[in-house]
Formats: C-alpha cells, sequence, structure tokens
C-alpha cells in the first residue's frame, strides 16, 4: 500500500504545478527590497548619503501620497496593486493543472501529456476512417477529447467507426479523470483526397 | 519530482497576495472616498510619532542613536534572510544514486543512474515510437524514487508506450532486487515536431 501511495504522490506532483516560478519571482523582489531598505537605514543613521531614497523621505512620502497626487492616480495604482495581489492568491488558491494527465498502470506511475493523447487519438480516429493525414484533429480538455473530423467530398463518412475507435482508445488509456470522447463534423469537405 | 515545498509556496504566495490585495483597497479607498486621505494622513504621523517616541527610550551613544532602530535593521535584514531562504527552498533533491546497500566490512554497493540510463537507451533503441529517453534520480520522502522521460513519436500511442515502459521497469527491479518507486514521463518535444509521423500499419 505505501508503494501506491508513493506513485499517487509521484502522479500527483507531476500533474500540478509547484508554483516555484512565482514563489522564485516575489522571492527575489522580496529579497532586493529588504536588502534595499536595511541598507538605506544604515546610510540613514550614519549621516550618509542614500542610494535613491533616505527613510526619512520615504515616511515623508507615504504620509504625504494622498495630499500629493491626483486622486485619480492614487484610484488607478490601487487597482493595479489590488489585481497584482488578486493574480498572486489566485495562483495559490487554484488548482495550478498542468496539461498532462494520469494512465492506469500498476507497477509504475505514468503521466502523458495532452498533446502527445491528442495526436494518438487522431491517428488512430484518422486510421478507423481511412482518412489523409491532417483531415482530423483533436483537442484534449480537462473533461473532453474532441475530434474534428473534415471529410473527403463526395465519399461518404463512417462516423460510427470512429466514435468506436475512439471510444475503445480511451478506454485503453484508462485515465484518470474521466473523459468523454466527442466526435464532430465539420460543415466543409477536404477536395482531392 | 523536486523537493520543493509547495505547501510553503502556497501559503506564502497566498499571504503576499491578501497583503497586496489590502494595500490597493486602502488607494483606491484614498483615491475615492473623500475622508480617507485626511484619516491616512492622521495615521501616517501618528506612528511617526509613537516611533520617535520609542526610539528615544532606549539611546545609545554613536550614530545609530537607539536600540530600537538597530533592531529595525535588524528585522530588515531577518527579512532579507527569510526571503533568502525562501528563494533557495525551490527544487532540488535530484541525486546521481538510485541505491546503495552496505555490506558491511567488505564495502558499499552503490547503482549509477548511468547504469539504468544506458540500459535504458539500449533497451529502447530499436523501438520506433520512441524518439528520445532520458533518466533520472530524485530523492523524495519515501526514498530515491526513477524519473523515467521519453519523448513520443507523433501519433503513437501512449498506452503501447506505458506498457513498453511498464515492461523495462520489471526488467530493472529484477536486476536490482528491490522495487523503485518509477514516474514516467510521456512528452513531446523538439524530436516530435521534427520527426515524421508514424506510417499506416
Amino acid at each position: 500500500m505505501t508503494q501506491d501511495r508513493t506513485l499517487r504522490r509521484l502522479v500527483r506532483r507531476e500533474t500540478h504545478s509547484s508554483r516555484a516560478l512565482p514563489s522564485i519571482i516575489v522571492a527575489s523582489i522580496l529579497l532586493l527590497v529588504f536588502l534595499w531598505l536595511a541598507a538605506e537605514s544604515v546610510l540613514w543613521l550614519l549621516n550618509d548619503r542614500p542610494l535613491l531614497a533616505s527613510p526619512a523621505h520615504l515616511r515623508q512620502w507615504l504620509v504625504g501620497l494622498p495630499g500629493s497626487t491626483v486622486p485619480a492616480g492614487l484610484t488607478a495604482a490601487g487597482v493595479g496593486v489590488g489585481i497584482l495581489g488578486l493574480l498572486l492568491v489566485s495562483v495559490a488558491v487554484g488548482k495550478g493543472r498542468r496539461a498532462r494527465r494520469a494512465l492506469a498502470s500498476d507497477r509504475i506511475a505514468t503521466v502523458v501529456d495532452d498533446n502527445v493523447i491528442a495526436a494518438a487519438v487522431s491517428s488512430t480516429s484518422r486510421l478507423a476512417a481511412g482518412l489523409a493525414p491532417g483531415q482530423v484533429t483533436t483537442t484534449v480538455g480537462g473533461r473532453s477529447v474532441r475530434v474534428q473530423v473534415r471529410p473527403t467530398s463526395g465519399v461518404s463518412l463512417d462516423l460510427a467507426s470512429i466514435k468506436t475507435a475512439l471510444d475503445g482508445e480511451l478506454a485503453a488509456y484508462a485515465l484518470d479523470r474521466q473523459v468523454t470522447g466527442k466526435v464532430r463534423v465539420a460543415n466543409e469537405g477536404a477536395v482531392g483526397q | 519530482m523536486r523537493r520543493t515545498n509547495r505547501a510553503l509556496n502556497r501559503i506564502l504566495l497566498a499571504i503576499l497576495g491578501i497583503i497586496l490585495l489590502g494595500a490597493g483597497a486602502a488607494l483606491i479607498a484614498a483615491g475615492t472616498l473623500p475622508g480617507v486621505a485626511d484619516t491616512w494622513t492622521t495615521i501616517g504621523s501618528n506612528l511617526t510619532d509613537q516611533v520617535r517616541q520609542l526610539a528615544s527610550t532606549a539611546p545609545i551613544p554613536g550614530p545609530a542613536r537607539s536600540w530600537w532602530l538597530v533592531a529595525g535593521i535588524g528585522v530588515l535584514l531577518l527579512g532579507a534572510g527569510l526571503s533568502a531562504a525562501w528563494l533557495a527552498s525551490q527544487g532540488g533533491g535530484r541525486t546521481p544514486r538510485l541505491a546503495e546497500r552496505s555490506e558491511g566490512a567488505d564495502g558499499r554497493t552503490v547503482v549509477d543512474v548511468g547504469l539504468i540510463s544506458a540500459a535504458v537507451q539500449d533497451a529502447l533503441s530499436g523501438n520506433r515510437n520512441v524518439l528520445a529517453t532520458s533518466v533520472s534520480a530524485w530523492e523524495s520522502r519515501q526514498g530515491t524514487a526513477l524519473r523515467l522521460r521519453m519523448e513520443a513519436r507523433h501519433g503513437s500511442s501512449p498506452r503501447e508506450l506505458a506498457d513498453t515502459a511498464e515492461q523495462l521497469v520489471r526488467q530493472i527491479d529484477s536486476w536490482l532486487g528491490h522495487p523503485v518507486p518509477v514516474l514516467v514521463r510521456i512528452t513531446s518535444g523538439a524530436r516530435t515536431r521534427t520527426s515524421g509521423a508514424q506510417r499506416a500499419r
């Protein structure tokens, strides 16, 4: 059972983002700001020239901010800062799913990219209906696999065989998240295939 | 596979996001509501007075003037240190050794990832559906785990590739004598785009 839990953990970590990139960006900015403020404070205490602005100036600027700025500018800045905050919160709270999913297998944890699945589904559907390359395109979304078929003009399309091939393929993958296969036939046909 | 502390990342990002949201709300309020601008200035000057008072309670001779100001710089440096620690906690955990066993006085047996990598490459060299492989080992809480990345040919079935990988891993198991947790990633990459699609069989 421990093996099972380890594999589940591996899959979970592979299919979800670690938020490393936003964390690195935010931590770097924080580090720079803290170091800069500390340096400015030391320079201020030693009565030395400030690097950019001394803490006394910063305080004055911050306290007088509503008086020295036009209200519209203040509001706009507030909206900007708020959007940034909302972005961080949504990154932190959101699911962070990546475009890959797990395939059922008993010994190993297998994670497949969505575009590999799409390419494989396209290829099997295409072979099932006897179409040329490029007549079938597939999009893999969160819970659906949509197959778009552009039939050859003047040749009847074997829709049932495409559906069977699609369902068989998806059943063989046994993905961890249930997906439904949908086939859509384009109105325009491909000429001379 | 990396040893990033994901919960920490989420918590810290959420806290900073909430702080920024609060700051944004305060700025918007100061810009739109008439009374808030005055409150802002009053709070600001009150805080300044309090800090000045506090600074005068523990004076020290010399340029630093007060212990409280020194403590303030200490807090800033502490913040910088914590940010650096957060930065350093990202990633890591890759190891060149997959397995290791001490035989007491007789010595130690170490299995390098390179061995597995060479074996996997050799086993998959005849497989037309696998364009490239890479093998790496990562340390996790449950011991060392193996990660096998396979680049799939355009249109090849992930089920077939997964089954191939499973067979391969079972062979590795019998080699090593004890099962290692394995993660198989089936991806598309640069080689997928440049090499042609699978031929019809």
